[in-house]
């Protein structure tokens, strides 16, 4: 970063640069976070004056088996999510970086579902899925086989939604994944291919490790992007059936406007704050173990 | 490959499909697009998103573009702890804080406005403010110098020097923001209920909700929304690579 030696400018150039972005940051952020806290607290369907009731939403909460659901629905999607798009990128962004006639188009056409809005990808798979019509289900019962209910049983509807938020989100893993390849020195990976090792082993010793940074990089962003799920769960299954594919994001939604239990909501999404920060700070102590410093 | 899959899905979108023979497309191939265009007035809804997007994104560069410039070139108190709240406001999904926002916009008396989808996209664009401070950082110091010796003033300083080497990352905020906003579900949904202001993905999805077994249609629908953004990302395919390629370097 560049430092400044002398003022070059009047105290108070850089308020003025900087004030819409702080009215954005205590408007939209700050103050809505500390409301949400006083909130949770509360009754309120939006129009009455809040009723404060103490914890009264957080033991509703605990003792609800619902939210039970819905927290462990959250936690898988996230797992499934983070784990998948990271291995898919990963496996995408090695496949891709090679240098064949054509490479770019395969790397658009990978990229291009993560530009798609959520909405549309939802209703397009929606039919690929869907029972009757669907060209999946065709297809296995084309074989002879039974095709699953992927969207309406419950077993199956979550692991199906986070499944294509894999598939749509990994091209922009991949694209960083991509990046992080193109800065390991092709001179180790030479000198370990004249030394005997295979393309594995020098994937797994040389490639992986070097690769660290980027791959903590794209940890946090996954976890970050592991909660951006309401459009694709709100165009598939609604957080059906019987509250299988809903997660916390989800659930905040329809508490509040829907059933318009605004309280109830807030605490939910105060719940949905600690997760983040937890898997934020979780993040923050294992990459210091891990990213070994290349300066 | 995969991504094909969702190609070829277009594909057979436009041409009746001969792999499912059980699948009712007996209209001629564009009879789809021309109901949803005109008997669901899918067309307003695309100008409506052009038109919010547009505004949105220009709006979230310029403020971002002067708080960037701010962060990676003045000193002043307080800067350090502005941008650690910008970059922990980065990891909050929006349903943490979109229960107060939902009512100051109410209080405001903006439902039903296109204010709440502009404002906070304008004010909060945490991420371009992050992309362009880390740009300017990296302007050559020498344009920095012979600025100061040539004795412009700050604003003059972003404006003729920095601002115009920013094209790129600009470029790139752009549509980013503007892809953001077009694909946003949320916001549109709460704020806008008059029928004729919804934004596209709001209307497919309504559509969806009410016309659920209408698959030729929904997805005639779905295809008419996406092609804006398609069109954006084949024009700017290589900005929006190449971009996230080099703000993933940096870790």
């Amino acid at each position: 970063m560049t430092q400044t030696p002398f003022r070059w400018h009047r105290r108070i150039t850089p308020w003025l640069f900087i004030l819409p972005t702080i009215i954005g940051l205590v408007v939209f952020r700050l103050i809505p976070i500390v409301s949400s806290f006083y909130l949770s607290f509360t009754e309120w369907n939006l129009l009455r004056q809040p009723a404060f009731i103490g914890v009264g939403n957080y033991r509703e909460l605990i003792q609800s088996g619902e939210f039970t659901t819905v927290a462990l629905n959250t936690v898988q999607f996230s797992l499934l999510y983070v784990v998948g798009s990271m291995v898919l990128g990963l496996a995408l962004a090695v496949l891709i970086d090679v240098q064949i006639k054509g490479i770019s188009f395969y790397r658009a056409a990978i990229y291009l579902p993560v530009v798609t809005s959520a909405v549309a990808v939802g209703i397009v798979w929606n039919w690929i899925l869907g029972p009757t019509y669907g060209l999946v289900s065709n297809m296995i019962e084309a074989v002879g086989l039974s095709a699953p209910y992927w969207l309406s049983d419950p077993k199956l509807a979550l692991n199906t939604v986070a499944t294509l938020q894999v598939w749509k989100m990994s091209g922009y893993y991949m694209i960083i994944f991509l990046a992080g390849l193109q800065t390991i020195n092709r001179e180790v990976l030479e000198s370990a291919r004249i030394d005997g090792a295979n393309a594995l082993q020098s994937f797994f010793s040389i490639t992986l490790p070097m690769m660290m940074p980027t791959f903590f990089f794209v940890l946090t962003i996954t976890i970050i992007d592991s909660f951006k799920n309401f459009e694709l769960i709100y165009a598939m299954t609604k957080g059906g059936p019987q509250n299988a594919s809903n997660t916390l994001v989800y659930d905040v939604y329809l508490n509040a406007f829907v059933f318009y239990r605004v309280g109830y909501a807030s605490a939910i999404a105060y719940i949905l704050l600690l997760f983040v920060g937890a898997l934020t700070i979780f993040n923050f102590f294992i990459k210091k173990y891990f990213v070994y410093s290349l300066d | 490959m995969i991504s094909n899959s969702f190609m070829s899905d277009r594909n057979i979108l436009s041409v009746p499909p001969k792999i499912i023979p059980d699948l009712l497309f007996t209209e001629k191939a564009f009879d789809n697009y021309k109901s949803v265009f005109v008997h669901y007035n899918f067309g307003r809804y695309t100008l409506n998103s052009l038109w919010v997007c547009t505004l949105a994104a220009l709006g979230q560069i310029i403020v971002c573009s002067l708080a960037g410039f701010a962060l990676a070139l003045m000193d002043f108190k307080g800067k350090q702890l502005t941008f650690s709240l910008l970059l922990l406001t980065l990891m909050i999904p929006v349903q943490v804080t979109i229960i107060p926002e939902y009512y100051i916009f109410m209080k405001l008396q903006w439902m039903d406005t296109y204010l709440p989808l502009l404002i906070p996209s304008f004010l909060a664009g945490a991420f371009g403010t992050f992309m362009l401070k880390e740009f300017f950082a990296q302007v050559p110091r020498p344009l920095f110098d012979a600025g100061i010796i040539d004795g412009v003033s700050s604003d003059q300083m972003f404006l003729r020097i920095y601002l115009p080497q920013a094209t790129s990352p600009i470029a790139t905020l752009f549509i980013i923001a503007f892809m953001n906003n077009w694909n946003d579900l949320l916001r549109p949904m709460l704020y806008i209920s008059k029928r004729d202001m919804y934004l596209v993905t709001v209307a497919l999805s309504q559509f969806q909700n009410q016309y659920g077994v209408r698959w030729n249609l929904l997805l005639a629908g779905s295809v008419l929304s996406v092609i804006p953004l398609i069109a954006v990302f084949a024009f700017s395919q290589r900005y929006i690579i190449e971009s996230t390629m080099s703000s993933g370097i940096k870790g």
